[in-house]
């Protein structure tokens, strides 16, 4: 190595390559009880208090910070069921193409609990890797296409062999179980500093299970319709608490086959939490109750038990693959779980289990909103839109700038809806490249027909504000030209969705069809409401059909569409947003599933004033949204109820058709 | 230079509401009435009317933000001003100066960003001081002036490196303390053995941080790869000792008897007895280690009327945690922690498509008068740190599929921060090559800084309730430049000229370069820098207790964190946004 001009590191592979002095280490391991079997025996906890209880309580107000619909290829939502949520037992994406449509997917999911670690490390990995297993099972792999990856953190161990102990044990227990599995570790990581004055981590390791299949194959566990029968698949444990391995891989290959023929509605792991506490989840997705009357346990721990959905016809198919199946009882319309007689409305479950990590991960902000109302009159247009120039194949140009992360999903919808769409990136390494850009952007806008600014982080919503760098650029002379003459002489189209919407708005080109040095009055999208991001589908209702980016949609249409975002809240005076309505640049607005427009958080979860989710330019050829019309597909979100295809690309080419 | 205080004001002051929120929850403030907190930009290199114009149009909006060139603090009120640590990445101001680029169309100024919190109300100087230092963490930021803040030290030129004399006579241990190493003192006896019989010179400080880090638990799995010379059990019918045994007749079996038994061993014999018995049969098998791999047949329609057709895939995943930087920074740590695990699949130039996040934390709705002294309370690090990890997710544009929390007390001793990433490419975009003399070694992506120097070594020392003050270093992500490099690497014509790629984790270029091929000549000076990364030659971090001029933090660092290890035949180096690659 040199700097310079100077060697300063000169050394020798062999050397480097012996990582150090040669260390020893001796072991003891202590004696441990199973920790399965004496859990079977502590279950002395109400419903309420099960499902409110840290380990088990919903972390949705967590979950919904994360992005999980960018990429168009999520399977499984991760809150399913027309109230998003129920979480799936793994989660499911399709493979990344960029072209074509595929089934190929993979499964992921996670198993430990930190509780049965503790009180033996070998016990706690042999539950890790089969739990992991069970959930992959579970949500519609294949056992047998599992591959494993670990994730070990323990204490540090210093020379005490009884520390040593630890990881040793729980090694040998992650060994046992792929031995027995058949199924192996083809990567791991390990942290071994888990340690703090004289504070210990519990010993850890974390096994994931993947395993690729198909998307089709992929099951939620939210109940999906009332009068269907639920049935309980039970693993035995031997005398040691270790799970009948032999017969859990026979069920999980039973399982699949049943699932190959189309015999489940629903699957669910049911895990450390019990049966009752799992119908309670399966519960909350779509407000389908339960009841449920049989001899077994409903508030012991149930690890790498299934509860099952299915109807009547599939129970004879079921039991003959299963024999052990045991039938439990049956959906129900009522918002109740009916529990061997004691009785639990779901509304009653669902605030004791969202309630506990309100404090920590709200799922819904401390303010409500000013307004009262949020109807707007729709406005309908009746004209026939479409350009004035020959049927032609548009060219659309979509410039990806340092942040922006929707615009392969965006060129594929264009793509798929028969358009010719380009991806421009935007260097901004030094002035050159920038300069250099522009003059690209400015020449692409030119000789397209459609513009279109993707999603994205931006600059990553920086300086303290969304979209300002595409703002930024939009406003430079070369860009604004083009972008004016494209609007104003060439009849064409643009379109922005969600970080592409907040560079539209800000700089005037919605609503106002011209770009703008912005005034206190203008429009604009300012943070959400509950102050961080969210991700989550949405209904949509079409408000105006003026634009021709909504010209296969009449006023009232209603989709279910994902927002992912931290300022999507649609913030304007009330008489501004009255004028807007009434020349019909008011396009579409959160509603209810009922296509109410809805001021409620769970419908609206930015704070929209008037529920407003995009608007139009005067002409409605420039046209604005926050939620992700592009991330849709075969496949994606099964577990969300609803019409996911909102078919503006296909309005946006057939303009120029 | 041009200065400007930009404000939100209601309703869209909603980071002040929430501070105001935290404070009152976290500490007793009777006398705390509201707070406001002022956005400040300081700008260098432009004209007076392109700043005026640039604060108009970049730095606030008049929707939502009142500006103001000067500081107006009210007679019952009181300020402090928070910024990063020099050389820390600061995405506002980065962003802030490119936009003002595009604005005027010339060079890049020089912007610094802070933030000044104003308090209202009757507030002690005690309370102002545990507010002051609730809202500055340590580890990233520090408190600067009020006013007269733009006497920023332009960086001064490093020392050359400095040769050790008298190194390999010195006392094992005590040469460990002076140099603040994790190496044990086995290890530096072992090295001066090394450089007296062998190189029979003294070693330069670099070379030593260079095996520091190398050698590091955090690269190496010294634990893991220990020896284990001797076993006890207390109860030998228990299904551990079977197990125990069972490991010991595969090892037979498959002719491994003469090798050390090590964690490692146990950890990898699943694997290789499947993989042995055939039934591991999916396998992608190579020298190179970014993540498992396995081969998948995938049918592809290219259009719902057309014929399907099959290709071969590769699916790589991947999980890693960032413990110890989570721990003491949340929003870096955790961000960088989805970051590096990215990497690894990036590097094997497969594209990252989902991923998930399993962490454990003590029980968050403990009160904040709980905490631990030298800890920061429980609800503020998995707030903080699920803010970090989401943000980096949802910039770079991947798919979150599942968020999981785990809460046992035992993780207040340190935070559990994993994530786990899936990846994909179609195989025919993946070549495998051997690195032969002459190749060209290639560093692709962010620029180097001072965040994260000494990241794998920090991370591999025993930790006390000084931790907070003396800990490594941690980095801030930057999502934007890590997606550039997923754009690039699903280029077919740049994949298939890689024959190996490493990306960089907290090993730096120690390890991320050291690990491409077995003899190699690298030029520091070729290594893209940051602004500030001079200063880090130059001035030892001031949480460093021993002042060793080292060249070789910055060489060994460019952002980083953690990253454990490999242990199996996957896994590797992580960390921000760089990749060596070696071309052919």
């Amino acid at each position: 190595m040199t700097w310079r001009g100077q060697k300063i590191v000169d050394l020798s592979r062999e050397f480097l390559d012996t990582n150090g002095a040669s260390q020893s280490a001796q072991i003891h391991v202590c004696a441990a009880h199973s920790p399965f079997t004496e859990a079977k025996h502590v279950a002395s906890k109400s419903l309420v208090e099960i499902l409110s209880d840290l380990s088990t309580c919903s972390r949705k107000g967590l979950g919904a910070m994360f992005d999980a619909s960018v990429g168009a290829g999520t399977v499984l939502w991760p809150f399913g069921g027309k109230n998003q949520n129920t979480a799936p037992d793994a989660m499911v994406a399709k493979l990344p193409l960029l072209e074509g449509d595929t089934d190929a997917c993979t499964f992921m999911a996670w198993g430990f609990d930190p509780f049965i670690s503790e009180k033996s490390p070998f016990h706690g990995a042999i539950h890790a890797v089969t739990e992991s297993v069970c959930k992959v099972v579970a949500a519609g792999g294949r056992l047998k296409d599992i591959r494993l990856t670990f994730q070990e953190y323990f204490p540090k161990l210093g020379n005490d062999p009884k520390r040593w102990g630890m990881p040793f044990s729980a090694l040998l227990g992650a060994y046992h179980a792929q031995q027995s599995l058949r199924l192996a570790a083809i990567g791991g990581k390990d942290s071994m500093s888990g340690s703090f004055n004289d504070l210990d981590v519990p010993p850890t390791l974390v096994s994931f299970a993947l395993a690729p299949g198909h998307a089709s194959l992929a099951l939620s566990p939210e109940f999906k319709k009332p009068g269907s029968e639920i049935s309980l698949i039970q693993i035995p444990f031997d005398d040691e608490g270790l799970p009948n391995f032999e017969i859990l891989k026979s069920t999980a290959e039973a399982i699949h086959s049943l699932n190959q023929e189309g015999h489940f509605l629903s699957l669910h792991h049911i895990g450390e939490s019990g049966i009752a506490a799992a119908l309670a989840k399966m519960s909350f997705g779509n407000d389908i109750g339960a009841q449920v009357d049989a001899s077994c346990d409903m508030f012991a721990a149930a690890s790498f038990s299934f509860l099952v959905e299915h109807t009547a016809s599939s129970s004879s198919a079921i039991k003959g693959a299963i024999p052990t199946l045991i039938t439990l009882g049956h959906t129900t319309e009522t918002q109740t779980l009916a529990i061997n007689g004691s009785n639990y409305p779901i509304a009653t479950l669902k605030d004791a289990w969202q309630g506990t990590l309100e404090p920590v991960y709200p799922t819904s902000p401390s303010t409500g909103l000013d307004n009262t109302t949020a109807d707007l009159p729709d406005f309908k247009s009746t004209t026939a839109r479409r350009t004035n120039s020959k049927s032609i194949i548009p060219k659309i140009i979509i410039p990806a700038f340092p942040g922006t992360n929707s615009e392969y999903d965006s060129a594929k919808s264009f793509r798929e809806a028969g358009g010719d769409a380009q991806i421009l990136v935007f260097r901004n390494l030094g002035a050159q490249h920038i300069s250099e850009s522009i003059d690209a952007l400015a020449a692409k806008i030119r000789e397209s027909q459609i513009l279109m600014f993707p999603g994205g982080f931006s600059a990553g919503d920086e300086p303290d504000g969304s979209a300002k760098f595409i703002a930024t650029i939009i406003r430079n002379p070369k860009v604004a030209d083009a972008i004016m003459d494209l609007i104003h002489n060439r009849d064409g189209l643009i379109l922005g969705i969600c970080n592409g919407f907040q560079a539209l708005i800000k700089t005037g080109l919605v609503p106002y069809g011209e770009i703008r040095t912005p005034s206190p009055e203008s429009p604009t999208l300012v943070h959400n409401t509950i102050g961080r991001h969210i991700s989550q589908y949405v209904h949509t209702r079409v408000t105006s059909n003026q634009s021709p980016w909504l010209a296969l949609n009449a006023p009232g249409d209603i989709h279910t569409v994902p927002v992912s975002h931290g300022e999507g809240r649609f913030y304007a005076d009330t008489d501004v947003i009255k004028q807007l309505a009434a020349s019909g640049q008011i396009a579409t607005q959160y509603c209810d599933a009922n296509g109410k427009p809805s001021l409620d958080n769970a419908f609206n979860p930015n704070g929209s004033a008037f529920a407003i989710e995009g608007i139009t330019s005067p002409c409605g050829r420039v046209f604005g949204k926050m939620a992700h019309s592009e991330r849709a597909g075969t496949r994606v979100a099964k577990n969300i109820p609803g019409n996911k295809h909102q078919p503006i690309f296909e309005a946006g080419i057939r303009y120029f058709q | 230079m041009h200065r400007v205080f930009v404000e939100k004001f209601t309703p869209h002051d909603i980071e002040t509401r929430h501070l105001l929120a935290d404070l009152k929850e976290s500490l007793t403030l009777p006398g705390l009435e509201s707070l406001r907190i002022i956005q400040r930009y300081e700008v260098d290199g432009i004209s007076k009317d392109k700043f005026d114009e640039a604060a108009q149009l970049i730095l606030s909006e008049p929707q939502v933000d009142r500006i103001s060139p000067t500081l107006e603090i009210g007679a019952n009120e009181q300020a402090f001003a928070i910024e990063y640590l020099p050389g820390q990445f600061d995405q506002r101001a980065d962003s802030a100066a490119q936009c003002i680029q595009i604005l005027t169309g010339g060079t890049r100024p020089n912007v610094s960003s802070s933030k000044v919190i104003v308090l209202r109300g009757k507030i002690s100087q005690t309370e102002f001081d545990a507010i002051r230092s609730f809202a500055i963490n340590p580890v990233d930021s520090h408190e600067v002036p009020l006013i007269n803040s733009s006497e920023r030290k332009s960086p001064v030129a490093p020392n050359d490196v400095t040769i050790l004399s008298g190194f390999n006579k010195s006392d094992p241990a005590q040469l460990r303390n002076d140099l603040g190493l994790a190496m044990s003192a086995a290890d530096v006896a072992f090295t001066q053995a090394y450089f007296r019989d062998q190189e029979k010179r003294d070693p330069s400080i670099t070379e030593i941080r260079v095996l520091d880090t190398y050698w590091s638990d955090h690269c190496r799995h010294t634990t893991f790869l220990s020896e284990i010379t001797n076993v006890v059990f207390d109860d030998e019918n228990s299904p551990v000792h079977r197990a125990w045994n069972a490991y010991l007749e595969t090892r037979k079996k498959l002719g491994r008897d003469s090798k050390p038994i090590s964690l490692m061993d146990i950890a990898l014999m699943g694997m290789r007895e499947l993989r042995a018995s055939g039934e591991l049969d999916n396998l992608e098998e190579s020298d190179e280690v970014n993540a498992a791999s396995i081969v998948v047949p995938v049918t592809i329609k290219q259009s719902a009327t057309s014929e399907p057709t099959s290709e071969e895939w590769l699916v790589m995943f991947k999980n890693e945690t960032h413990n110890h930087p989570t721990e003491i920074e949340p929003f870096g740590g955790a961000a960088t922690c989805l970051g590096g695990c990215i990497r690894d699949p990036l590097s094997g130039r497969s594209y990252v498509y989902q991923a998930m996040r399993v962490t454990g934390a003590g029980n968050p709705l403990v009160p904040f008068s709980e905490t631990l002294p030298g800890k920061l309370p429980q609800r503020k690090i998995c707030r903080t740190a699920a803010h970090g990890y989401s943000s980096y997710g949802n910039q770079i544009g991947l798919a979150t599929g599942e968020v999981a929390e785990v809460y046992h007390p035992g993780y207040v001793a340190k935070r559990l921060e994993i994530g786990a990433v899936v990846a994909a490419a179609p195989r025919s975009q993946v070549f495998r090559g051997k690195p032969a003399t002459g190749d060209a070694i290639l560093l692709i992506g962010g620029r180097t800084g001072r965040d994260g120097v000494g990241g794998a070594t920090g991370s591999s020392k025993e930790h006390t309730d000084t931790a907070l003050e003396n800990s490594a270093e941690v980095q801030k992500g930057d999502a934007p430049t890590e997606r550039k490099i997923q754009r690039l690497f699903r280029n077919p014509v740049l994949t298939r000229k890689i024959k190996v790629c490493n990306d960089f984790g907290a090993g730096g270029v120690s390890v991320a370069i050291g690990e491409i091929a077995p003899s190699l000549l690298i030029n520091l000076d070729a290594v893209p820098k940051n602004t500030m990364a001079s200063t880090a030659l130059s001035s030892p971090s001031p949480n460093r207790k021993n002042a060793w001029p080292c060249a070789s933090t910055l060489a060994i660092s460019r952002i980083s964190s953690k990253k454990q290890t490999a242990k199996t035949s996957n896994a590797r180096m992580s960390q921000m946004s760089q990749t060596t690659a070696a071309l052919s």
